[in-house]
């Protein structure tokens, strides 16, 4: 399972947007769906993308947590879930680093956008597909200006994600 | 009704059996001790009790129920809080400690703090209600978790060497709280100690165990020797000493003195005890309606014998005694 995943977590992007891109196809198996060159198809596409990072990771931040957590959770009669939350909040620092991570891998990726997308203007055109159209077509000054959006948006996220864990720390 | 029994119990941790009990039982309100040098199986037969982990054979009962399920093991631990060894303390303040296990037995609202005041005062920690878990030391972390245990009052209360990492004066603080508790309502205390003394001092029954298993001798007087063997009667080094024993066996091996085989007395006896060592006493830990003296003869030897006779020797710390057993008191193993 775990071998599963880590390889999940090397996966190249325009690989599963080629998967993705197939099964979403008016003659694939979920063509019925109506999801290709959607907004839809991307966030499915993406959401693929992110979950064995998110995986992988929150599972081993919670391996690494101290096993009398777990125990101490229990003992004080704690059930399954106040447990697991319990868990969860020792490792929180590692479990907003997987969120972290998952979001940038998201956040710059290009290809499976791209394909299952089909970088239509208002529709599916997301800010990566924006930057590679702006390059490709010698507008460079648009692409930079983008860039620096992409840029700004991951740092917001990133500082938001850091006071959240600040909060409620002391 | 006896608060925990226990038959047949076995745990093993892959090949290794690290426990076997035929027979335990602990009545609601007893003091037991479970003393026994390291590895001796102390940890394991808490977390069994704590129904943390089930046996790998044998049934333990809570107040006459078999708990055997994993949801009657899951309802048993709201009744049965382990204290560990090193306990830890979740990210937050204090006061959120204690109120954890209260909010998981489904106290709600003002209560939480309520009980959770109640139960650091009764540990003398009300200072420490809005401070850091981090930040604490040794002793503050283990009255705290003691505290967190007693605050969702469970009808046994089990701990895991507490007097480790505590200081003195925590640990005195700690023993007063639980007798306290057990004066306001019948609570069950197991705790595990290699610490003799205070184990002796506070309990009012004692388990001792060796390599997983009852062992008929207490761990005081546990000598590790290598015997020189040849004859069946032999004697060994310990430290300064040379004690006469009877075994056939050579090489490293533990020598064991129950301390009611040493008799003391104030000249050197006349009789068949081989073994007879000056020495003077220098602790004394009086347990019901007997004392153990520990008697520095180059080595520390605990003898127990009734308060009267040691009344009417007019022992006390620092007088000078003989401690006389015979060789064949020497249990080797």
């Amino acid at each position: 399972m775990l071998l599963l995943l880590n390889t999940a977590l090397a996966f190249p992007t325009v690989v599963i947007g080629l998967v993705i891109y197939g099964l979403l196809a008016r003659h694939g198996p979920l063509g019925g769906l109506g999801l290709l060159f959607t907004w839809q198809a991307i966030v499915v596409a993406e959401v693929i993308l992110a979950l064995p990072i998110a995986t992988a990771l929150s599972a081993a931040a919670v391996q690494a947590v101290d096993p009398r957590v777990r125990r101490t959770a229990l003992t004080l009669g704690a059930g399954t879930l106040r447990t697991a939350w319990a868990v969860a909040r020792e490792a929180r620092f590692a479990l907003a680093a997987a969120v972290v991570l998952a979001f940038g891998r998201v956040l710059s990726e290009v290809g499976a956008a791209l394909i299952v997308g089909g970088n239509i203007r208002h529709e599916t055109r997301t800010l990566t597909t924006a930057i590679t159209l702006a390059t490709s077509q010698g507008n460079f000054s648009l692409a930079i200006a983008l860039g620096l959006v992409l840029l700004a948006l991951a740092l917001t996220v990133n500082v938001l994600i850091q006071l959240l864990q600040g909060r409620g720390d002391v | 009704m006896a608060t925990f029994e226990v038959t047949g119990l076995r745990h093993d941790y892959g090949a290794r059996t690290v426990l076997a009990l035929d027979t335990l039982t602990i009545a609601p309100g007893a003091r037991l001790a479970l003393v026994g040098p390291n590895g001796s199986g102390k940890s394991t037969l808490l977390r069994l009790l704590a129904f943390l982990e089930a046996p790998s054979a044998g049934v333990i009962a809570l107040d006459g129920r078999p708990v055997a399920a994993r949801s009657a093991r899951r309802a048993a631990r709201r009744r049965v809080t382990l204290v560990e060894q090193r306990p830890y303390l979740f990210r937050g303040t204090v006061a959120d400690n204690v109120a954890f296990g209260l909010r998981a037995g489904g106290v709600r609202g003002p209560a939480v703090t309520q009980r959770a005041r109640a139960a650091l005062d009764r540990l003398q920690l009300q200072g420490l209600r809005d401070r850091d878990a981090r930040q604490l030391s040794e002793g503050e972390i283990q009255r705290v978790a003691v505290a967190r245990a007693l605050a969702v009052e469970p009808v046994a209360l089990l701990l895991d060497e507490p007097a480790s990492s505590a200081d003195r004066a925590a640990q005195q603080a700690m023993f007063a709280a639980l007798t306290d508790e057990q004066a306001r309502r019948p609570l069950t205390v197991v705790f595990a100690s290699h610490l003799l003394e205070d184990a002796y001092r506070w309990a009012d029954g004692l388990l001792a165990l060796h390599q997983g298993r009852p062992s008929p001798v207490t761990p005081e007087n546990l000598f590790r020797v290598d015997l020189p063997g040849g004859t069946a009667m032999q004697q060994v080094a310990v430290g300064p000493l040379r004690i006469d024993v009877v075994s056939g066996r050579s090489g490293p091996a533990t020598l064991a003195i129950a301390p009611d085989e040493i008799v003391l007395s104030a000249e050197p006896l006349r009789s068949s005890a081989r073994n007879v060592f000056r020495g003077r006493i220098v602790r004394l830990a009086e347990h019901g309606a007997e004392m153990r003296v520990t008697v520095d003869a180059g080595i520390e030897l605990v003898a127990r014998i009734t308060s009267r006779s040691f009344e009417e020797m007019g022992l006390a710390v620092g007088r000078e005694v003989y401690a006389s057993f015979k060789s064949v008191a020497v249990k080797v193993f």
